[in-house]
């Protein structure tokens, strides 16, 4: 009988203890991450994980290196600017198939239909961040520069944009971006979106990371923690687990309203899995070599990484 | 002094340079996480030259909002040394404000002054005004008897004397405390233009977080700890040039 009792108390005590560090904090961004902790998916893998909210200190591939997390969530930008550095990070995981990172403007101004629309207009960037990499590009292909448009500094706030100081502010679509465009609508100035990967820029998001050494010594855990995670993403955007997905997010954002919770749910399914029966999790190769070949033209990286050698998920067919 | 400050300050950035490298070799970790001698020696010739005029640039904020809570510390310390209702006012509101944390009011300083110098010299005089404050109501509220006494008894003080007495009995802790508060000062405006500026180290700082570039971080760390050694050093050269100045006067306060 003890021995039975033993054997049954065995796979809750031998649960691997792993830590896992979001890139932000808890929001509809990261529904499938704490789905997966929330409703037994890692548990059901033999995992005991510890979900870490992120934030703007907190770089996940440093927290892989020290030993303080096995496994986060990274963009590519930082990826292959570790990868350049002799980082020994890996992904696994390609959560975000189209960047939510995009522009936020008023409807009331003419669409942009093509990159040429831009010329003359004050866009806001964060100098250093993704969006000003994402919109130099963008620029490059429409042929402008800096002196054909107004590049504004973007800070934690969106005064310049609601004043309308600045024509394009860049939002997160999924999260920020439901949040301003229903108070604008609610203020009398509906918004639209200006998406890069309309204008065939493909930067990737946020992808699930590890250690290489992880990878090589334990595969079987990575391959638990990835099936686990990405049953939660299936599972949390699933349209018949709705109810459930919003009440996880309830859980750890309390702040947000139910109704907006449920439209950035939405949006956040259209980015994560485009179609339906899309496979969450897809390693996007070619926007993977276009997000290297970015960097590189732009002198962010001093010279080619091969970031195809780093990933290790399941790819595009 | 100049030169005690300064070399002090090569040993305690050398030394946590050396601590760093240590960690880095001792765990294994690659220059993503902390950058080997020579990427920091590279990243320093790259940004050497922007970073010091950042640095410059923030220095010079830094020294304007300080004389700008200087002067608004000396007023209501000397408003808050009153023992009537107003100077008891003007203490509880001036201790009542510090509780308010920067980082919550920036904001809203963003809000109605924008972006740009003015943003920056008002959040570097609020952090650095504070203990300037307490410094200057502790010293003004505490009277001296054996002077003021004098003064009372022959009919001859005035508010301009008290506070002449006072200042002059307790100059090394003033003369201290502002070249302390050049430290503060220095934070507040890295704090202002990193929350609220498009100029400065705070600044430029930023970006390299945005980067993950600790070797950026590292020279602009280089940089401010030189030129708030210099700083430093030149206020106490100064409030020591004062002192000696008053003392030789004779310390004649009344005059």
């Amino acid at each position: 009988m003890l021995l039975a009792c033993l054997i049954a108390a065995a796979p809750a005590d031998a649960a691997d203890p792993v830590t896992y560090r979001l890139k932000w904090l808890c929001n509809s961004s990261t529904v499938g991450d704490l789905y997966a902790d929330v409703h037994g998916f890692f548990a059901a893998a033999g995992l005991a994980v510890e979900v870490r909210a992120g934030g703007p200190e907190r770089d996940a591939i440093k927290e892989l290196e020290l030993g303080q997390a096995q496994f986060g969530v990274a963009s590519a930008d930082q990826v292959i600017r570790a990868a350049a550095k002799g980082s020994p990070v890996v992904v696994i995981a390609q959560i975000f198939q189209v960047n939510p990172l995009q522009w936020i403007y008023r409807a009331s101004r003419p669409p942009i239909d093509d990159l040429a629309d831009l010329e003359g207009l004050t866009i806001g960037v964060t100098y250093g961040g993704n969006d000003e990499t994402i919109m130099r590009t963008l620029l490059a292909k429409a042929g402008l520069d800096d002196r054909d448009v107004t590049l504004m500094s973007v800070r934690y706030d969106f005064t310049p944009f609601y004043r309308g100081r600045a024509d394009l502010w860049p939002i997160y679509r999924n999260s920020q971006g439901i949040v301003i465009a229903d108070r604008m609508t609610r203020a009398g100035e509906p918004v639209r979106f200006f998406n890069p990967a309309d204008f065939g820029v493909r930067y990737v998001a946020n992808s699930v990371v590890t250690h290489q050494r992880l990878l090589e010594t334990r595969p079987d855990l990575v391959r638990r923690f990835r099936q686990a995670l990405l049953q939660g993403w299936q599972a949390a955007l699933d349209e018949r687990n709705e109810a459930q997905a919003l009440e996880t997010i309830a859980r750890f954002d309390p702040d947000t309203p139910p109704d907006l919770l449920a439209r950035q749910l939405r949006v956040t399914r259209e980015l994560v899995r485009p179609t339906a029966g899309f496979a969450i999790g897809r390693i996007d190769v070619k926007a993977w070599r276009q997000s290297e070949a970015i960097m590189r033209g732009q002198g962010l990286i001093p010279e080619p990484v091969d970031v195809l050698a780093r990933l290790h998920g399941p790819e595009e067919p | 002094m100049l030169a005690r400050r300064t070399y002090q300050f090569l040993i305690v950035y050398a030394a946590g340079l050396a601590l760093l490298l240590g960690l880095k070799y001792l765990a294994g970790l690659s220059d993503y996480v902390i950058p080997g001698p020579l990427l920091v020696w590279q990243t320093f010739r790259d940004v050497y030259g922007r970073y010091a005029a950042d640095t410059l640039n923030t220095l010079s904020v830094a020294v304007l909002g300080q004389i700008v809570s200087i002067c608004l510390a000396t007023a209501i310390g000397i408003l808050g040394r009153q023992t009537t209702w107003f100077g008891n006012f003007v203490k509880v509101a001036a201790y009542n404000v510090q509780a308010y944390p920067i980082v919550a009011l920036a904001p809203i300083i963003f809000i109605l002054l924008g972006d740009g110098f003015i943003t920056r010299l008002v959040i570097a005089a609020m952090i650095c005004y504070f203990p300037l404050l307490l410094v200057v109501l502790g010293v003004m509220s505490e009277p001296v008897v054996e002077i003021e006494h004098f003064y009372r008894i022959t009919g001859r003080m005035r508010w301009q004397l008290e506070v002449k007495i006072r200042a002059f009995e307790n100059l090394h802790k003033l003369t201290t405390v502002v070249a302390g508060s050049a430290t503060l000062a220095m934070a507040g405006t890295i704090v202002a233009e990193f929350i609220a500026a498009n100029a400065g180290i705070g600044y430029s700082i930023r970006i390299a977080l945005y980067q993950s570039d600790l070797g950026k971080i590292l020279v602009a760390l280089f940089h401010i700890g030189i030129s708030l050694s210099v700083y430093q050093a030149l206020l106490e050269w100064a409030g020591a040039r004062v002192q000696r100045r008053w003392e030789a006067a004779g310390g004649d306060v009344a005059s």
